[in-house]
């Protein structure tokens, strides 16, 4: 088969076609990154931060911080405060209508996921997930299985 | 003793490919067929030694040799055998070496088919893939040689002769039959993405770059899209199973780790056949091909090195950084022959139309790895916002259910208009008498959805719509196809139509079963659509006897149960269902507790009732010790419509596959 020439003009079709494309899906993306995209925070940089943080989606990880967690069953309220690692930092955490997750324990890992109001230091969570401190911490067990990662939610 | 031997035939196998990599390499470099045979040979001993080191691992789960450290981390005494065979890709070292075992079987069945067919012909561009097969072995063995940081041999021991009482077992929520399947389809699935990379590989070095590897290719792709595709769906239905929370898939980086080389595949079993065809993409098929094998790879480096989860305060490994420089070291490697092997690389043909089946195919494409990209950049967003402005940032799974949905859609219509667009330049002709009919018919689909939807209060869902109408012409668009051809093959043949209909799929199995494969995919979107976005959900808090009322069904919590099983205690409530006062049997929700791990809370075993395609699905909050007394039991229910859909759409999307990998012909009989 012989090389088929293409018109000039179907040519620069196509060219545009494909940059129109590639404008939109990238235009999408950096929006939707833009709206949804939460910032990862310690208790400790949370607190530091806390104002110019307010009334936006964050990320907190730490620990559940002991003595701090009240489980209310018969209105479905989780709420316990989330211990930095390192300091004595903390942020008062509420989770609503959800189950209980698994493995939630004082001195937890726990990752929280939801919306940060600074005048109460609280975050109301949307999403929870835990892990275990011993498993955390244990050198033995150290190495996840690919599963670990859904622990709960 | 059988732990040492396991270990030895590792360390062998370190020899053996590097055997296999210099004799190959020598022996096609200056074309001496002993040489050659000899490092086909390596390859096979590869696979034996492997075996070995696999076999004494199985046999240390099966004889609960405590003394083992990998033994005692996924095992335990109580453990069912089943389990602890499974146990063997139950944490990393022991995946590692399964995927390495899985691979030296890849090998063989490489070496085994270039024997069947040297018979006739002398063809070496299988031995120039053994060659990428024994260097991807080579990483892997050297991972489980246990001589490297922050991995240890599988087949270790403790030091100093410790033994253990008893292993610490199997995650729980990985003992359940899903779990012991899932895992090692994904492995095949992925791994068998080893064999057309190599292939790829093997026509770059060897320079036959036509469409010779391609046809070698392409049955070991649509096997890896094939197994890719239940190893896939199997993990989303345990995580519906187990976890709880009442969905199949939450854009977890594990499970975007697994969805990304799936995506390429498919865009590479689309592209291939421009290649056959058209003569064209040859460059293109060569990136995709070799970008899917490092996905599953950097699917690999994403969930353990830690980078990722370390998000999600999951510790991590060392093993990453090997893993990156073993993705770099061979990317570098393949774009090096890309540049050596350049002028042969060229098209012989251009795109003459944007409308046109080749346009179709490039948008397909587009489409595909675009999604791909998508995804990585949301699962990489961690670390990619990090490097931008110095703060740590992820985006949710919103944003992944909103960022693809509008190429996800295109991509389904594609799906339809794809097969049925005439080659090189689309005619009026062929729109007339392809396009209107299922075009009409998908509006009227998709002006359906609407009046239900309005009827039961959703006012605007544009995308469900869009997906309805997409949906209805791409089945009006297949079926037209089948019908078409079966007619003809009928009248032709002067029978039937079923027997033409037959006849049809069995001349061309690999067309036609693509065509089931897209009528799969359109009722996966269906489930999809129906499942993820109009579920229902509540969290209720119930003591004995209450009621809980879930759209037209009652449920009764009637009773409480406790009862001791081999390995675990399982405790739960029973639900009376009824709908509109009718029974309709009982449900129960459960916690399993596992004795081998007391210090972990109890798993979720939640309770789904089927009716017809839709789900009623219970999960279960901790249970207080006073349920018969009072106590107040929580649960959370989820009612998830279509979702029955999404199976039969996976289960229908394999059938094709099976059609299309049947057909034995390395020719190509497209038309």
């Amino acid at each position: 088969m012989g090389v088929v020439k293409v018109k000039k003009q179907s040519r620069l079709k196509i060219v545009a076609a494909s940059a129109i494309l590639l404008g939109g899906m990238a235009f999408l993306v950096v929006a939707m990154t833009r709206s949804t995209s939460m910032r990862h925070f310690t208790p400790a940089a949370l607190v530091a931060e806390a104002s110019s943080v307010d009334d936006q989606l964050v990320q907190v990880d730490g620990l559940i911080a002991e003595d701090s967690s009240e489980w209310d069953a018969a209105n479905f309220k989780l709420t316990f405060a989330v211990r930095d690692r390192e300091t004595e930092a903390t942020v008062n955490v509420i989770y609503e209508d959800r189950l209980k997750p698994d493995n939630f324990k004082d001195g937890g890992s726990v990752f929280v996921e939801g919306r940060y109001y600074a005048d109460q230091n609280l975050v109301v969570a949307t999403k929870l997930m835990t892990k275990c401190a011993s498993k955390y911490e244990g050198a033995e067990s150290a190495v996840p299985t690919d599963e670990t990662s859904y622990t709960s939610e | 003793m059988t732990a040492e031997i396991g270990q030895a035939a590792i360390y062998l196998s370190v020899l053996s490919c590097l055997w296999a990599i210099g004799f190959l390499s020598f022996g096609l470099w200056i074309r001496n067929a002993r040489a050659i045979q000899s490092g086909r040979n390596a390859v096979v001993a590869t696979f034996v030694l492997i075996s070995v080191a696999t076999g004494a691992l199985i046999y240390g789960f099966v004889t609960d040799d405590f003394s083992m450290r990998y033994v005692v981390e996924v095992s335990s005494a109580a453990q069912p055998v089943l389990y602890k065979i499974a146990a063997l890709w139950g944490a990393m070292s022991g995946s590692l070496l399964f995927w390495l075992w899985l691979l030296t079987v890849g090998g063989v069945i490489v070496v085994w088919q270039n024997y069947q067919r040297n018979k006739q012909t002398q063809d070496t561009l299988a031995d120039y893939s053994l060659i990428p097969i024994a260097i991807v072995q080579l990483f892997f063995t050297i991972l489980v040689t246990g001589l490297i940081d922050g991995i240890y041999n599988p087949l270790a021991r403790f030091p100093n002769g410790q033994v253990a009482a008893d292993g610490q077992g199997m995650n729980p929520l990985l003992q359940t039959p899903l779990m012991a399947i899932h895992p090692p389809t994904l492995y095949i699935g992925w791994i068998s993405l080893t064999i057309p990379f190599a292939f790829a590989v093997g026509a770059l070095a060897s320079g036959r770059i036509g469409s010779g590897w391609i046809l070698r290719s392409r049955r070991w792709m649509l096997f890896s899209w094939i197994i890719l595709t239940i190893g896939i769906t199997l993990g989303g239905n345990w995580a519906y199973q187990e976890l709880g929370w009442g969905g199949y898939w939450a854009w977890d980086p594990v499970e975007n780790a697994s969805f990304m080389p799936w995506l390429l595949g498919t865009a590479y079993l689309h592209s291939v056949m421009i290649q056959e065809k058209r003569n064209m993409l040859k460059l293109w098929n060569i990136l995709l091909i070799t970008l899917a094998f490092q996905f599953t790879l950097l699917g690999t480096f994403i969930t353990r090195s830690g980078i990722i989860s370390s998000v999600h305060a999951f510790g991590g490994s060392g093993i990453g950084g090997y893993f990156l420089s073993f993705i770099l070291a061979s990317t570098a490697g393949v774009i090096g022959l890309i540049i050596y092997r350049w002028n042969r690389l060229k098209s012989a043909n251009r795109l003459e139309s944007l409308l046109s089946r080749e346009s179709a195919f490039l948008l397909n494409n587009w489409l595909l790895v675009g999604l791909t990209l998508i995804i990585l950049w949301g699962t990489l967003w961690p670390i990619i916002s990090e490097a931008i402005n110095g703060e740590k940032s992820s985006v949710p799974e919103a944003f992944f259910n909103r960022v693809v949905i509008i190429p996800g859609i295109l991509l389904l219509f594609l799906t339809g208009a794809g097969p049925i667009i005439s080659w090189k330049k689309i005619t009026l002709n062929n729109f007339r008498r392809m396009f209107v009919f299922p075009f009409i018919i998908g509006l009227s689909g998709g002006a359906l959805t609407w009046g239900f939807l309005a009827l039961v209060g959703y006012t605007f869902p544009l995308f469900s719509v869009l997906c309805s109408f997409a949906a209805v012409f791409v089945l009006a668009a297949i079926f037209a196809e089948f019908y078409r051809g079966a007619k003809l093959r009928a009248k032709r043949q002067e029978t039937s139509f079923v027997n033409g209909l037959n006849l049809l799929i069995q001349r061309n199995k690999r067309r036609y079963g693509g065509y089931i494969i897209h009528i799969g995919i359109v009722i996966l979107y269906i489930g999809i659509m129906g499942s993820k976005g109009y579920f229902q959900s509540e969290s209720k808090s119930l003591t004995l006897g209450d009621s809980m009322e879930v759209g037209k069904y009652k449920l009764t919590m009637i009773d409480a149960f406790d009862k001791e099983h081999v390995n675990y205690r399982r405790m739960g409530v029973v639900f009376d269902v009824e709908k509109n006062g009718k029974r309709m049997g009982t449900m129960e929700p459960a916690r399993h507790a596992y004795y081998a791990k007391p210090d972990e809370q109890p798993t979720y075993e939640s309770a789904i009732r089927h009716f017809g395609v839709n789900d009623l699905y219970i999960g279960l909050g901790d249970l207080p010790l006073d349920i018969k007394t009072g106590g107040l039991v929580t649960v959370q229910w989820f009612y998830n419509p279509l979702i029955g859909v999404v199976w039969i759409g996976v289960a229908v999307m394999v059938l094709g596959g099976i059609v299309a990998i049947a057909e034995k012909s390395e020719r190509s009989r497209d038309s």
